[in-house]
């Protein structure tokens, strides 16, 4: 049961990490929370679905067009809540309040369009079950698994070799030598927007496959799980979003079997976990130093 | 400091907070109500309309509900307007949305009654909204009447308050005994959602019930309502090898529970309380779905005229099919009908109508207020067979 | 009538509640957790009035001073953090405390705590006790709501002019200079940790005075009452109205709320209009709508002196 339950967690977790993984590049380079993200992730989950169920595209194809759609979502929220307010050296406060807004109008935008209620969503998947002696893992979950670690490694990737990655870490570490260096730090903000909503819409399309189905209300809870993740792994640090998504899935599942009194508590497990990290140490698990700005 | 602009500012967001005051009170009597169907062009339509008001939880989380409770009170009003309204008389039903939160339900209510000046109201959406609206309407003497409201003791707010939603008590006992005599259970595992209210409140029925009629229960998992993955409450409850498993939580989780409970290899029976009374249950989970158990007031698939004329247009008018929130809207503001037939305008008449409803006959079958103002009906108990609800065979 | 009274009455408990986070924010620390704070009070003063039977003047209290008891070991322990990551973490500690509230019995679960004690149907059953009829023209259940309102907006004033004069304080310039660059506020001798948690105990019990005045009003409190949209609503309050003036969470708090009243005109855009506006305020006006300069301008303009010398400009938003 335990390596079963490891399994499911993982799973659940990889999701998790790829939420998580778009906040924290956000946020390292321009310092602050995108509170839209999770609609972001569900307007990345109805694209998919769109795709899939209304004009009968793959699981591939409707997984790339729900990546672009939220990229595109990226750039909008990009040029409307945020750009604008960096112009003025505002606090941090401003964006936050601001893409909460954002967030707000677009979950009941999606509600107007489709209702709140779940859509079913089924992609074209086996429905065979992989047994490795104890375990069983379904195609779903294999999927949905696979394709979360081949993101983030390509993320890894593109973050350590690449010339476009390299800007983001030249931004994320301080912008204003980024800039004297040559980097066009604000397309390259853009850049990480829009790269961080395509991984936040990737991971909704992962859910709805999973899950079998996407809703307009599937943002919120998702969203505050990715927040507990960020902070759990440190801000502004990609691996540390990917194991602590990793570990909070994990976590959560074992909450659930092992502590049978305890279900109910699954959701609140993330944040006690989190708090009890934060008080021995306030950068979070791999985070760089106790963040200094104080910006608030 | 900008001094010159910063004061102009500051002049300009207090203006606005005095104007924005203003608005809303002198607003009174301009509120966008949706109009009522048929657009009686007689004589008649100089009488003053009947003002009825609802709140149902159109936002947020949980708006699927009110989302479909909506469109039911939409539809009886476009048909009783359409036959001419009542004693000539149009009804006007203006919606408020209470977001889910409490606050929010006091004050849509408060302006309902207020306000709009509303004979009655219906709704609202959740079990918990009552416990504060409700005594807001008691207090005020307005009748009020939840279409969906289903925990213990929402009537003895006050005998304004009314529910049409028959409890989960009224219903389960059918389920379990169905259940049990055709699946002959003896041990079963109890799932439930832990952070809902229609859930809780029918688990605690469940466990109840189950006791009642002998059946132990070997293992127990909760969830929440939001959760998509159940692996790690599957695995547990598939060890304590039971005969069947009884779900208490809404469609969502129902649904996709079944899908991965089955995926894991369950093969036996699924009951469940009134969150499975969904024609989406059976959409989301397919094949998982099939032989599932639950009670209901609401049977879209009976061979019956004014059901099947409810069917018809409900899904013409939203492209959905109608679930049981939809059924016992439209019954609900029919029944407000009937009461508004005697009552007029006088609130108190229209609370003694109501509570004088001793037969009739609505698309979820017949109904009758007793004493406390709580439905009186026999549930139907259906079993999904091909992707449709149909009544369970022994 | 009644309904005016009720949102103006919501209003004050509101721009309570924009005070509770200005208290704490102006330490510079950014918390989410005042909601975790008013379910706390709200519990408390519904479960002491309902099962112990205290009337509602001790059971608010008690539920404000609950919360602050609960806050001295949350703040100690979050001290060390900062911006962000203070916020999730009080955000964590606000989500926990639903999740407990909806699992246990004694808090109703998810069905909440209802048939709570209400303020104005206790007016109600006392002025007809003592009042032939009310006054002002009004219906006895008018005149006790109208009570209800100068009672919460009686609170609202004391905990706006405590906070104006704990400003003016000691407690006030060292909040401020904690704000301002904590590092050379400790070293020049503040006890930072002291009035770090003193902050935001002051803001706990403020929150939780609201949560259970909110208990009295409603009848009944569900978890769902208190949890992360309340916590975010709570600080637009401020952010928009302003986060260096007491005046400011409190202008906030009455145009946003009364704006989304107001809204109900917009019936199904409702919530698109009221992100939209929130998005345009911030935009329009990052600092919030009401600054310290401001009123520095104002005074010059009536023509009187400075009210105080500014302690360092770095007090701005």
């Amino acid at each position: 049961m335990f390596l079963q339950q490891l399994l499911n967690g993982l799973t659940q977790g990889g999701t998790y990490a790829l939420i998580a993984i778009g906040y924290t590049l956000i946020f390292g380079v321009l310092e602050i929370i995108n509170m839209a993200h999770g609609e972001v992730f569900m307007i990345g989950a109805m694209v998919g679905y769109a795709l899939v169920m209304l004009l009968g595209w793959g699981l591939v194809p409707a997984l790339l067009g729900g990546m672009i759609g939220a990229a595109l979502l990226g750039a909008v929220l990009e040029f409307t809540a945020l750009r604008a307010l960096r112009r003025k050296g505002v606090s941090n406060l401003a964006p936050l309040i601001s893409t909460i807004g954002l967030g707000m109008v677009l979950q009941n935008l999606m509600i107007r369009f489709a209702g709140a209620e779940p859509l079913p969503f089924r992609v074209p998947l086996s429905s065979g079950v992989l047994k490795l002696g104890p375990l069983q893992a379904t195609a779903t979950q294999l999927v949905v698994l696979g394709v979360s670690l081949v993101l983030m490694i390509l993320l890894q990737w593109t973050l350590s070799r690449t010339g476009l990655g390299r800007a983001v870490r030249a931004v994320s570490e301080n912008a204003e030598t980024a800039a004297l260096l040559g980097v066009n730090v604000s397309g390259i903000v853009l850049a990480t927007v829009m790269l961080a909503s395509a991984l936040g819409g990737a991971a909704g399309v992962l859910v709805g496959v999973s899950f079998v189905s996407v809703s307009a209300v599937m943002g919120l809870g998702y969203g505050l799980k990715g927040l507990a993740v960020i902070i759990l792994g440190g801000l502004g640090n990609v691996s540390g979003a990917v194991a602590g998504g990793l570990l909070i899935g994990v976590l959560e599942a074992m909450t659930v079997a092992y502590g049978e009194a305890f279900s109910g508590y699954k959701d609140a497990v993330a944040f006690i976990f989190l708090f009890l990290i934060l008080v021995v140490r306030p950068q979070g698990l791999f985070g760089q130093n106790a963040a200094v700005t104080r910006r608030s | 400091m900008r001094k010159g602009k910063g004061t102009r500012i500051a002049a300009f967001g207090v203006a606005l907070a005095m104007t924005v005051g203003l608005l809303a009170g002198c607003g009174g009597g301009k509120e966008a109500s949706p109009q009522s169907g048929g657009t009686g062009g007689t004589p008649a339509a100089e009488a003053k309309p009947l003002k009825v008001g609802a709140v149902f939880i159109l936002s947020g989380n949980n708006a699927g509900y009110g989302l479909a409770q909506r469109p039911g009170v939409e539809l009886a009003v476009e048909e009783i307007n359409k036959a001419g309204g009542i004693n000539g008389r149009m009804i006007e039903v203006t919606f408020e949305d209470s977001q889910g939160k409490t606050e929010e339900a006091v004050n849509a209510v408060r302006k309902l009654i207020d306000k709009d000046e509303v004979l009655a109201i219906i709704g609202p959406t959740l079990s918990g909204e009552m416990s504060s609206a409700g005594k807001v309407a008691q207090e005020a003497g307005v009748p009020i009447l939840g279409v969906s409201t289903t925990a213990k003791g929402i009537t003895d707010i006050g005998n304004f308050v009314f529910r049409n939603s028959l409890p989960e008590a009224g219903v389960l006992p059918y389920t379990v005994k169905a259940a049990r005599e055709k699946y002959n259970l003896k041990k079963v595992a109890v799932l439930h959602a832990a952070n809902d209210q229609f859930s809780v409140s029918g688990y605690n029925t469940f466990m109840e019930e189950l006791k009642k009629q002998g059946i132990e229960v070997v293992v127990e998992a909760s969830f929440n309502t939001g959760d998509r993955e159940f692996g790690a409450q599957i695995t547990k409850v598939l060890a304590a090898n039971p005969d069947g498993l009884v779900v208490s939580s809404l469609y969502q989780e129902a649904a996709l529970f079944m899908v991965q409970a089955r995926q894991a290899g369950y093969k036996g029976p699924i009951i469940g309380g009134n969150g499975f009374n969904s024609p989406k249950l059976a959409e989301v989970a397919k094949e998982a779905a099939e032989g599932s158990i639950v009670g209901s007031p609401w049977f879209g698939g009976r061979d019956d005229a004014k059901v099947k004329a409810f069917v018809k247009a409900y899904t013409e008018k939203t492209g959905k099919a109608p679930d049981q929130f939809a059924a016992q809207a439209y019954d609900g503001m029919m029944l407000i009908a009937e009461a508004l037939k005697q009552g007029g305008d006088n609130r108190d008449k229209i609370r003694d109508a109501l509570a004088g409803i001793k037969n009739y006959v609505g698309v979820t079958g017949q109904f009758a207020f007793d004493e406390n103002r709580n439905p009186v009906m026999t549930p139907f108990v259906l079993e999904i067979q091909g992707g449709q609800y149909v009544e369970l065979k022994k | 009538m009644s309904y005016y009274l009720q949102v103006a009455t919501f209003i004050c408990i509101s721009g309570i509640l924009g005070l509770s986070v200005y208290l704490v924010l102006s330490t510079g620390q950014l918390t989410l957790g005042n909601a975790g704070f008013m379910l706390l009070g709200g519990y408390t003063a519904g479960l002491l009035a309902i099962r112990l039977g205290w009337p509602i003047w001790l059971t608010v209290p008690a539920g404000g001073l609950l919360a602050a008891v609960v806050a001295v070991p949350l703040g100690a322990a979050t001290l060390r953090l900062r911006g962000v990551y203070l916020a999730i973490a009080t955000l964590g500690f606000t989500q926990s405390l639903v999740v407990i509230a909806n699992n246990l019995t004694i808090t109703g679960g998810a069905l909440g705590l209802k048939d709570i004690p209400n303020l104005a149907a206790r007016l109600q059953r006392f002025l007809r006790g003592v009042l032939a009829e009310a006054p002002l023209g009004l219906t006895m259940a008018q005149f006790a709501n109208l009570l209800v309102l100068l009672i919460s907006a009686a609170l609202l004033g004391l905990a706006y002019w405590l906070i104006v004069r704990q400003g003016k304080s000691r407690v006030g310039r060292a909040f401020t200079a904690i704000r301002t660059d904590e590092v050379a506020a400790s070293a020049m001798g503040i006890n930072t940790t002291y009035y770090k948690v003193l902050a935001f105990a002051q803001g706990a019990f403020l929150a939780g005075v609201a949560g259970g005045m909110m208990a009295h009003l409603t009848y009944f409190i569900g978890p769902n009452d208190f949890g992360f949209s309340r916590a975010v609503e709570m600080l637009v309050f401020v952010v928009v109205g302003g986060t260096a003036v007491p005046a400011g969470p409190v202008l906030g708090a009455a145009l946003l709320r009364a704006l989304s009243e107001y809204l109900r005109e917009a019936k199904d855009l409702r919530l698109i209009v009221y992100g939209g506006l929130m998005m345009l305020m911030v935009l329009v006006r990052p600092q919030g709508l009401l600054t310290p300069g401001m009123f520095a301008g104002w005074r010059r303009r009536l023509g009187l002196g400075p009210r105080r010398p500014a302690p360092g400009k770095g007090a701005g938003a």
